[in-house]
């Protein structure tokens, strides 16, 4: 089992009066954003994931939104180069970068070789659409989401791999020069990761190019759908996924005592899930986001929105992680078994308004006595 | 062809469903009603026969098609923006028969009447804007339709509501699909420049069709000065203001505007001779 840290760096200070808003992210007023406060966060953010390293981690991770309290990094990337030379073991993990929003997707295609050099073959590169409200923010047509994403992963792959200078015209792109100035260290290319949230199209992509496939916020009923998914087009195309190719992104808070953990993340908790994601249908699911298909998968599913579940559903449901160090470890192996196994466990251990001394500490108590009973899980071909 | 009643009595004309065979795909249409042919173009919110087609069909033939990627037309997935719009609905008229036919275009209905018009003047016979999206007017700028919760939808859209329907105990997934359908539809033509053509305001010169511009005029979806622009920029129109109405005029007061749309038609065609 590998283990990464995966920061989302919120901005907790929300108002009193932020349930007057209908969301965290696009239109939420950026007069509450408190330049003081928010330059102490990324400071305090950058600190958690270096200590990460320090504790045992074997991945620190960052991603990419925009327009939001939910999480303050609209370029992954600078945040990977603010770690790239302060950390000298951990995988530096994109994840990842929302090609479908770009308007130069190139630019990816260089920053992230940059980043490799920079981190001396460390990063790892995630791929995501960017979420339905990405698409207002910049004026992308969520219709061309796919059509984008696609192109822009073709589009970057080729320029990493390609030792001569070639010509991109596609449905959404033209470059009469493409040639990569860094070429990328790893080769023939950075790992590559792509979250999924239920569409077939994704587990399919994943499997055809053999990309590690990572779960969002979902119940662990849903995500075992997921996972199976993957493997299942995995199987299509004759072959069966590494564990290690399959990651599990949970929510993880640990303390010394279970009384404790939950004292200190019941809040936490409770303002990722009602504040930081309240998201309503119209900006998370524009038209044309969804596909059909897809749009009818999510629709048959039985899932309650997260404003109507309570924190005791939150965990029950698997959507995060809290305990001592012996309860987290318990829960994290019955859902290795509840989701058919999982090589890579993504922990996002600092949540919503928990404070710098309750991440670190949580961070620290899992590495020491969490990952240990975990380690061996999750290596190999075998479930 | 439609169902032509011969009674001019409104109840009488059901509107016949048809299919358009095209090159890349179907049309589904509706067509009731004798008369001068006229092409009415559907609003964002998506195709269908209402009291106001009714009450045209009275005096016209009337044809309403769904818009590509709308209600029962294919997908058209070559057709991504307005100007492909315009060579469809060229392709339809031509498909029909038509020659000539009157054209009147809701919202985002008119915007494609007004494209239409600009691109083959010829071919339009007259025409009617009921509140049309399409101008770039940054200082009346029109709200994010895709941004509305269905509640806020309704209060923009509407003066006075109409009785909101009875919601179903389990939500009908393939009503669910189908307005997603819709929607994905028109996202692809207008997401950005949102609902408008930047070009189309210095192009509207170029229109020769007698046109009438019919506003309310506290319009809280597309702010009246646009259709004052409209009026003003096209060289033969004529703009009707109208008090106390919502954005969804023909389905708030289908009666009225139905009588101010034949009544214009009409009129223009008695100056001319019947295509």
């Amino acid at each position: 089992m590998r283990f990464s840290f995966f920061h989302l760096m919120p901005y907790p200070h929300l108002p009193d009066n932020f349930d007057d808003y209908p969301s965290s992210s696009l239109t939420f007023p950026n007069k509450y954003f408190d330049p003081k406060l928010g330059n102490q966060l990324y400071h305090r953010y950058l600190d958690e994931l270096e200590f990460a390293e320090q504790v045992g981690f074997d991945g620190v991770a960052v991603n990419e939104h925009h327009q939001s309290a939910y999480g303050l990094m609209p370029s992954p990337n600078i945040m990977a180069a603010a770690l790239a030379r302060r950390t000298e073991r951990a995988r530096i993990m994109v994840l990842g970068n929302a090609i479908g929003i770009r308007g130069n997707p190139l630019r990816v295609a260089e920053e992230i070789a940059m980043l490799d050099h920079l981190s001396n073959g460390r990063v790892d590169s995630g791929f995501v659409r960017g979420i339905g409200w990405e698409y207002f923010a910049h004026s992308i047509s969520p219709t061309k989401s796919r059509s984008r994403f696609n192109e822009a992963h073709d589009l970057i792959i080729k320029a990493w791999t390609s030792n001569e200078l070639f010509q991109w015209i596609g449905e959404n792109y033209e470059y009469r020069y493409v040639n990569l100035w860094p070429r990328p260290l790893q080769q023939p290319h950075p790992p590559v990761y792509i979250p999924g949230a239920g569409s077939t199209e994704t587990m399919r992509f994943c499997a055809e190019h053999r990309y590690t496939y990572m779960s969002v916020y979902a119940p662990t009923r849903v995500v075992r759908r997921w996972f199976d998914g993957y493997r299942q087009a995995a199987a299509d195309l004759g072959y069966v996924p590494d564990q290690e190719k399959i990651a599990l992104s949970v929510p993880i808070y640990v303390a010394d005592t279970d009384e404790r953990a939950h004292a200190e993340a019941k809040p936490a908790v409770e303002w990722l899930f009602y504040k930081g994601l309240k998201q309503p249908m119209e900006i998370v699911n524009p038209p044309g986001y969804t596909s059909q298909g897809s749009l009818r998968g999510l629709l048959m599913t039985d899932r309650k929105p997260f404003s109507a579940l309570s924190y005791s559903d939150l965990l029950a449901d698997g959507y995060a992680v809290v305990g001592s160090p012996a309860t987290v470890a318990a829960r994290l192996r019955e859902m290795y078994d509840e989701l058919g196994g999982y090589g890579q466990l993504i922990g996002l251990f600092a949540i919503g308004p928990s404070t710098h001394e309750q991440t670190t500490r949580s961070t620290e108590l899992f590495a020491s006595e969490v990952m240990p009973v975990l380690r061996p899980l999750g290596v190999g071909a075998d479930a | 062809m439609g169902a032509i009643a011969q009674n001019r009595g409104v109840a009488t004309h059901t509107p016949a469903e048809e299919y358009l065979d095209l090159a890349d795909g179907r049309v589904r249409l509706l067509r009731a009603g004798h008369g001068d042919p006229l092409l009415f173009l559907h609003a964002a919110g998506g195709g269908g026969w209402l009291d106001y087609h009714q009450r045209l069909a009275a005096s016209f033939e009337v044809i309403a098609p769904d818009h590509p990627g709308f209600g029962g037309s294919d997908d058209f997935g070559d057709v991504e923006a307005m100007d492909d719009l315009v060579y469809h609905y060229l392709d339809v008229i031509d498909a029909l028969g038509l020659d000539q036919p009157h054209v009147v275009g809701a919202s985002f209905g008119g915007w494609i009447a007004a494209e239409l018009a600009v691109a083959a003047p010829h071919r339009i016979r007259s025409l009617v804007l009921l509140s049309p999206a399409g101008l770039r007017l940054p200082d009346h700028p029109v709200p994010d339709l895709f941004l509305m919760p269905p509640d806020q939808l309704v209060a923009t859209l509407f003066q006075h509501p109409p009785p909101a329907p009875p919601q179903p105990i389990t939500p009908d997934v393939d009503a669910i699909l189908a307005a997603y359908r819709d929607q994905t539809a028109l996202a692809r033509f207008c997401w950005s420049p949102y609902l408008c053509d930047p070009k189309l305001e210095r192009r509207l010169r170029r229109i020769t069709a007698p046109t009438l511009v019919v506003a309310p005029s506290h319009d809280r979806l597309i702010p009246v000065a646009h259709a004052r622009r409209y009026a003003e920029r096209i060289p033969a129109a004529r703009l009707t203001e109208v008090d106390d109405c919502g954005h969804a005029m023909y389905v708030e007061r289908p009666a009225e505007f139905a009588d101010i749309t034949s009544a214009f038609l009409l009129e223009q065609s008695l100056n001319g001779v019947s295509r």
